[in-house]
């Protein structure tokens, strides 16, 4: 029998599925060079990547829940969610509890909107896609009746670390080094194998003791923590609490988990990959913008990614039959 | 590590279908028992009740004396009862050490013990070397692993868990002689050390080699146990089936005359290195040989579905099918052997399965009259047992629902079937009459080529036998020269040179 095994060092290969995103990274850091002679000056760059620090904190919570097998709609009305919940606490001139508190009820609505999705997909057994569309509109709506019209107040004390650049190091990269180091401990616990054997086949991770339902339930709950996180950082970032604030990052995350290699059926990928993808999403913004275009080739450009990453698999195999 | 299990009256319905009506099981420590039955007769729900997979309706598990309930597989497994599935629990995206540790890693300080378990897996494989490639390590991922070395991983991911109790549910199917010669050893040593295993099986020769006792269902139902020492294969098959087996078709000459339909010249695939052979009308032509040799591409590259280098003719005239629709309408037709995957929709009803290849003929506002008295045509010439043609797939039994994957070419009335190990995991009864239905359509003239991984299959169903070793054909069987002991040396000896 000869059947030659190929494939052990490609195992390894294909774990590093963010070659891609690494390659269009930077294509895209080449063309806003082009296009802005100044792009590496500290203070450009450093401005440039803090617009991208709460999307990169969500993309990592999307990644977890797509590992998962699953995917969350409602991220961008989580970031608003908490947003807005932590901006109404606050109120005019906190005092340092209050601020603790402000930040303690953000995350405490992040995890409340993620358990909801877990609890419809990991125990009512509903569709991923149509449950997190529909309480998309829930949170969404939760926001809006919290805070109707953009507002509130955050004290300069508050959002001034969130500005800093500690040790000349931008504070975008020190929070994407924090999400790698949080993920480096949790690919070496059983969590990490659960998630994947969970997305990749939930019937035999089952079978063999794995506690699925619980698994996907976490994924949801973590991916709301991390959209809360997210929506705290837009808080710090705008000064201002603002209900429809996240409502365009569901796309833009879906888009980063998707170039960074993550595959959307789940089992593969990971979240420095997804990291990566927020850069590029994030360049191309500001190729977009620098190209006089009108805004909506991004949303544009989005959706042909994802449409892209959806044939993929397909297109590949097809090209592939045609030789033996 | 000593152990006793009993299930008595155990009862589990599925909706209004009963799977098991009165399972009753008992095993101790140091004992090897088969679980025998036809398929539908309640063999996997019982092991899935043991195992804690379903939960039964009602009856006892007493587990050394002790009334016990199973609420999940990992109950089962902490009081030392695990099993290995037909159906694979591996997960493609981890590696071999990853899935066989998944659920029970050994954590250091909450973290994962990479090297332990790396050791320990490495010992794990030790067990299968000689019968495994040296490329299966603990770092491979399991997605790339050829059906045989999966069920191996599979196997040695049971023993991990360290059972008491195993159940090995068809663990032999997909593996080599070796491997089941291997397996075999491992049982013994399991038995000398005072592990109680439940094989099921369809292959009576092993049961009669590993079984000290066979427990027999029928229909849900409990009909007896027998030392394999005190009965022959023919009674166990007499308890198992009521009235007794369709006896094997004979072979005899076809009596029309034969021409040569199909013809493939040096073909080329990913598994085969330069096939040839000739396709007859009114004949059945077997392929042969240990499992892995290329068997399938043959029939999928005639079919157009892979890629392929070389010439096929087609009565005559040379073709190239692009895609199998292509093949369809030149009347080929391809029975697949994962029913589950690649033959049925499993929750549409029987007669859209039969009529999906053939829905064209009825008009463009479906004719559902017509179709479905063809479809009732079809079901009584396959002897379908079921509710109504409009019950889903899903109720069919194993043997029915191969029998339905056949049916849905048959509508299209095909004179080349194509055949990728139809039988497997069916039970002897259902099997006697897929073969009654094979000898009728080689008698219509149609011509069939059936590659089987069961070698009495190929003895008494075919006229002609092609045996494949590395993806060619090593020998011609046909006539006098079609024996058990030609079919076997002429597949073995290939695996012998190769050990060498």
């Amino acid at each position: 029998m000869q059947r030659t095994l190929k494939r052990p060092n490609f195992a390894a290969w294909r774990q590093q599925s963010f070659v891609f995103a690494l390659i269009l990274l930077v294509l895209a850091v080449a063309v806003n060079v082009q296009l802005q002679p100044n792009f590496f000056k500290p203070s450009i760059l450093s401005g440039n990547l803090r617009t991208y620090l709460p999307l990169m904190i969500l993309a990592a919570g999307q990644t977890i829940v797509v590992l998962a097998g699953g995917i969350d709609l409602s991220v961008g009305a989580t970031v608003s969610l908490a947003n807005v919940v932590a901006v109404q606490t606050l109120g005019q001139n906190p005092s340092a509890g209050q601020i603790g508190l402000a930040l303690l009820a953000g995350l405490a609505a992040g995890l409340a909107a993620g358990a909801l999705n877990g609890l419809c997909v990991a125990y009512g057994r509903l569709q991923p896609i149509v449950t997190t569309f529909a309480t998309s509109f829930v949170i969404g709506g939760a926001a809006l009746a919290i805070m109707p019209s953009p507002g509130g107040f955050v004290p300069e004390s508050l959002s001034a670390p969130y500005r800093s650049n500690p040790l000349a190091i931008p504070m975008t990269l020190w929070v994407a080094a924090a999400l790698l180091g949080l993920w480096a401990l949790v690919r070496q616990t059983r969590y990490r194998r659960y998630l994947y054997a969970v997305g990749s086949n939930p019937l035999a991770a089952y079978v063999t003791g794995v506690p699925v339902a619980l698994i996907r339930l976490s994924s949801y709950m973590l991916s709301g923590l991390l959209a809360a996180c997210a929506g705290i950082a837009l808080m710090l970032s705008n000064s201002t609490g603002d209900a429809l604030i996240g409502t365009t990052m569901t796309l833009d995350s879906i888009v980063a988990v998707v170039l960074g290699g993550t595959r959307l059926s789940g089992g593969h990928g990971g979240i420095a990959g997804s990291l990566i993808g927020v850069f590029v999403v994030g360049f191309m913004r500001s190729i977009i913008s620098f190209a006089n275009v009108p805004s909506w080739w991004q949303t544009l450009a989005n959706s042909l990614i994802i449409l892209i990453a959806l044939a993929g698999p397909g297109l590949w195999a097809l090209i592939r039959r045609r030789n033996v | 590590m000593n152990i006793t299990f009993s299930a008595t009256h155990v009862i589990k319905r599925y909706g209004g279908v009963v799977a098991l009506a009165d399972g009753n099981l008992s095993v101790r420590s140091g004992e090897v028992l088969a679980l025998m039955g036809a398929n539908g007769s309640g063999k996997s729900t019982l092991s899935k009740i043991i195992t804690g997979v379903v939960a039964p309706d009602a009856g006892q598990l007493l587990l050394d004396g002790q009334p016990i309930r199973f609420s999940s597989p990992q109950m089962a497994r902490a009081h030392g009862i695990a099993a290995v599935y037909q159906e694979l629990s591996l997960i493609p995206d981890l590696t071999v050490a990853e899935n066989i540790w998944l659920a029970h890693e050994p954590t250091r300080l909450g973290r994962v013990d990479t090297r332990a378990i790396t050791r320990r897996t490495t010992a794990l494989l030790e067990l299968f070397r000689g019968t495994i490639q040296p490329g299966l390590q603990p770092d491979t991922a399991v997605g790339d692993l050829p059906p045989d070395e999966r069920q191996i991983v599979e196997i040695l991911k049971t023993l991990a868990w360290e059972p008491r109790l195993i159940i090995l549910d068809e663990a032999t199917a997909s593996l080599d002689t070796q491997q089941v010669n291997r397996l075999c050893e491992l049982i013994a040593d399991w038995k000398a050390r005072d592990m109680a295993i439940v094989m099921v099986s369809h292959r009576m020769e092993e049961v009669f080699r590993l079984a000290d006792r066979a427990t027999v269902l029928r229909s849900g139902a409990y009909v007896g146990d027998v030392a394999t020492a005190e009965t022959s294969e023919a009674a166990l098959v007499q308890m198992m089936i009521e009235g007794g087996v369709s006896p094997r078709q004979a072979t005899t000459p076809n009596p029309g005359a034969i021409a040569v339909r199909a013809e493939l010249d040096n073909i080329h695939t990913r598994t085969l290195h330069g096939v040839s052979l000739t396709i007859n009308a009114g004949e059945i032509l077997g392929l042969g040989g240990l499992g892995g040799q290329g068997q399938p591409d043959v029939l999928l590259a005639l079919f157009g579905a892979i890629p392929y280098r070389g010439t096929i003719s087609l009565d005559g005239a040379p073709v190239r099918f692009r895609h199998p629709h292509q093949a369809m309408q030149r009347r080929l037709a391809y029975v697949p052997g994962d029913r589950g995957r690649e033959g049925l929709l499993a929750n549409r009803s029987i007669l859209e399965n039969l009529q999906l290849p053939s829905w064209s003929r009825y008009g463009w506002f479906t004719r559902m009259r017509q179709a479905h008295a063809d479809g009732e045509a079809v079901a009584k010439t396959l002897r379908l047992v079921r509710d109504s043609l409009r019950a889903p797939a899903s109720s069919l039994s194993g043997g029915n629902a191969q029998k339905l994957v056949l049916g849905k070419w048959l509508l299209r009335d095909p004179n080349v079937l194509l055949l990728n190990d139809p039988t497997k995991g069916i039970d002897v009864g259902a099997k006697g009459e897929f073969y009654r239905l094979l000898t009728e359509l080689r008698n219509q003239g149609v011509a069939i080529v059936l590659y089987s991984s069961d070698d009495d299959e190929l003895l008494g169903l075919c006229d002609r036998v092609l045996v494949m070793r590395d993806g060619q054909i090593s020998a011609t069987l046909q006539g006098p020269t079609l024996t058990r002991t030609a079919l076997v040396s002429a597949s073995m000896s290939a695996a012998q040179a190769e050990v060498a």
